[in-house]
């Protein structure tokens, strides 16, 4: 899994690839998070996420969001994000929620670091779709 | 020359600076950009004329979608984007405001000469970057409850008059009084508040700054003396918006949008359009909403105009009133607005879609405040850190040309990652200590990443602006402090 940053002429753009859901969302999160600060240290603790959406993209949305959510309420940079997808049962009537993810990150303190600040993420031009090798995913950050 | 190719883009010109895009394909109406070939040259490089085209296809957009000269591609509806949407029949669409809603920009005006402050300057800027909090989780200037942050989404300045941080005559000098009346905080999320209530105050980061100027330049005298505004004068703009909460609730609208109206979406070009349809539930929560975060950024801005007048005072070893720290106008860049607008002759309430654009309604126009009724609306134009800045007001011709708008800015022309490859924050800086601009941020990327030499040319944005009588310059400032995240 990785991730480049892209040319956008007032946002940024995150280009990342998996083998899996999983680690094309958990690529595109640590893209957010290198949007934001170059040099990170090691310090932090670890919290949980967990998301639920009606769709794949929705589910990479309320999760990028989340994250944003999680960075301006704990105080920290979620870095180092590990993430699982499922699909559920078919039996769950609740289309809402017809995807589910679970997943943490390394919360760095705000304090110790220099950020700069992504307001929200963007449904524009974003594409999840299966590659070569897995997944790629492409989202534009607002900054 | 009659048109222009931009790509498989080919734009008619109307007159002078006005060029448009026919109606084709999806499209409700044509589109329109204001802009000289120059501007159009940079416009036509990224994807603001496909957007533009994209946004027409929101129903009910009357007339035609317009792009400001200092417009720029954007997440759906273009940077620079005006678009007046029907409220009977047409939509309102949380993509074509933006995240930051209300994002905006004050000036406030003082009593001091430019050489009243030189010498100082260093200390000036240290102060106001120890006392202004800016970047990622630095907090605000004041720490608050959840019934703190109800309070100012329901009332605005009026909040803030009541607090102490502000006087009544701030108020006077806001759009539209500084509150707007249908907030209801209830339709603001649990989470959007949550992230807003530690951010009360700040400037954030990205474009966002503090500036003090000088005025370089008046133009139009009589305009110029009306806005209290004159030759060597220093004055202090703050551009920044409603933080967390105002994105919090685009995207909770956005998403709730996407579920509750997926018939319209699917008819949409990007999904970052998704729009609620004029009289849907949704419409009017939105627009409640929107209109609550709209009170939280004239407060945060007011709270930072309090703390820069508190930071002057310990500076210069006076008090804020004997040094004439009035607000000269606040005028918000990324808002949708009920507003009413006359349409082959007749009368139509409009929401009036300005994303990266300000509101620009001419002299005599009902809602300008009394004190500007004679003159016009002044609109604030923030330049980059190199180019400095522009008061323009109101022109006779926005509301027949654009909805009663003009540009925002100088408008971005290089990403961000470019910049950061073409420039360096500390050989930023030193250049602009050169021409005796004291610039200090958290992040010296952040300075790279605004470069002056990223933006179009502001002074070519504002004789646009002018030519076409949208806004009439009445006065330029240049920088001599400026503070970011």
């Amino acid at each position: 899994m990785s991730y480049e940053l892209r040319d956008h002429t007032a946002d940024v753009g995150v280009e990342a690839t998996g083998a899996t859901l999983g680690e094309v969302f958990a690529a595109t999160a640590d893209g957010l998070a290198g949007a934001m600060c170059e040099d990170v240290p090691e310090t932090g603790e670890r919290f949980d996420v967990t998301v639920r959406a009606e769709s794949k993209e929705a589910l990479l949305f309320d999760y990028l969001d989340e994250l944003i959510y999680q960075r301006d309420v704990r105080a920290v940079l979620p870095v180092e994000n590990e993430v699982e997808v499922r699909e559920e049962a078919e039996d769950d009537e609740n289309d809402q929620s017809a995807w589910a993810l679970e997943g943490s990150a390394r919360g760095v303190p705000l304090a110790e670091i220099t950020a700069r600040e992504i307001k929200a993420v963007t449904y524009s031009e974003m594409a999840l779709e299966k590659a070569d090798s897995g997944w790629r995913a492409y989202v534009v950050f607002d900054v | 020359m009659d048109t222009y190719e931009a790509g498989d883009v080919t734009l008619q010109k109307v007159r002078e600076y006005v060029w448009e895009i026919p109606r084709e394909g999806g499209m409700n109406t044509p589109a329109r950009v204001l802009a000289s070939e120059r501007l159009l040259d940079e416009i036509s490089e990224d994807k603001t004329l496909e957007q533009l085209k994209n946004s027409t296809h929101l129903p009910g957009v009357t007339k035609y979608a317009i792009c400001m000269p200092d417009g720029h591609q954007g997440y759906g509806f273009p940077v620079g984007g005006v678009a007046g949407i029907d409220t009977e029949d047409g939509c309102i669409s949380p993509g074509a405001v933006g995240y930051d809603i209300n994002c905006g920009v004050r000036m406030m005006r003082t009593n001091l000469s430019y050489d009243d402050v030189r010498g100082q300057e260093e200390e000036l800027v240290e102060s106001l970057f120890a006392n202004v909090p800016s970047g990622l989780g630095g907090g605000g200037v004041v720490e608050s409850d959840l019934a703190t942050v109800d309070a100012i989404l329901d009332r605005g300045m009026e909040w803030a008059l009541e607090e102490g941080y502000a006087v009544p005559e701030d108020l006077a000098h806001c759009e539209d009084e500084g509150v707007r009346h249908d907030s209801d905080p209830s339709k603001v999320s649990q989470k959007a508040k949550d992230r807003g209530k530690n951010q009360i105050g700040s400037l954030g980061s990205g474009n966002h700054f503090l500036e003090v100027q000088r005025v370089t330049d008046t133009y139009l005298d009589d305009v110029a003396e009306a806005y209290g505004l004159e030759e060597d004068q220093i004055v202090v703009l703050i551009h920044c918006g409603s933080r967390g909460l105002g994105h919090q609730v685009c995207t909770d609208y956005l998403r709730k949008i996407e579920k509750a109206h997926g018939g319209l979406l699917s008819k949409l070009p990007d999904k970052e359009l998704a729009a609620a349809p004029a009289g849907s539930h949704l419409a009017e929560d939105y627009y409640d909403a929107m209109c609550a975060a709209i009170n939280f950024a004239w407060v945060n801005r007011q709270l930072v105009m309090h703390r820069t007048r508190k930071v002057f005072e310990r500076v210069f070893d006076d008090d804020w009133e004997s040094m004439g720290m009035d607000l000269l106008y606040d005028v918000a860049h990324n808002i949708a607005k009920k507003e009413m607008h006359t349409i082959d002759g007749e009368e139509k309430e409009l929401y009036v879609h300005r994303k990266g654009a300000t509101r620009a309604f001419p002299a005599g126009h009902p809602e300008v405040p009394g004190t500007y009724l004679d003159v016009g609306q002044p609109i604030i134009i923030p330049g980059s850190m190199g180019a400095g800045s522009y008061v323009l007001r109101g022109g006779e011709a926005s509301m027949d040309l654009t909805f009663g708008s003009t540009a925002h800015g100088a408008g971005r022309v290089m990403s961000r990652t470019q910049a950061k490859k073409d420039y360096w924050g500390g050989d930023v800086q030193d250049e602009l200590a050169q021409q005796h601009i004291y610039v200090k941020a958290q992040s010296g990327a952040t300075v790279a990443e605004e470069a002056p030499g990223v933006y179009k040319d502001v002074d070519e944005v504002v004789r646009v602006s002018d030519a076409l009588g949208i806004g009439d310059k009445v006065a330029r400032t240049f920088p001599v402090c400026n503070i970011k995240g």
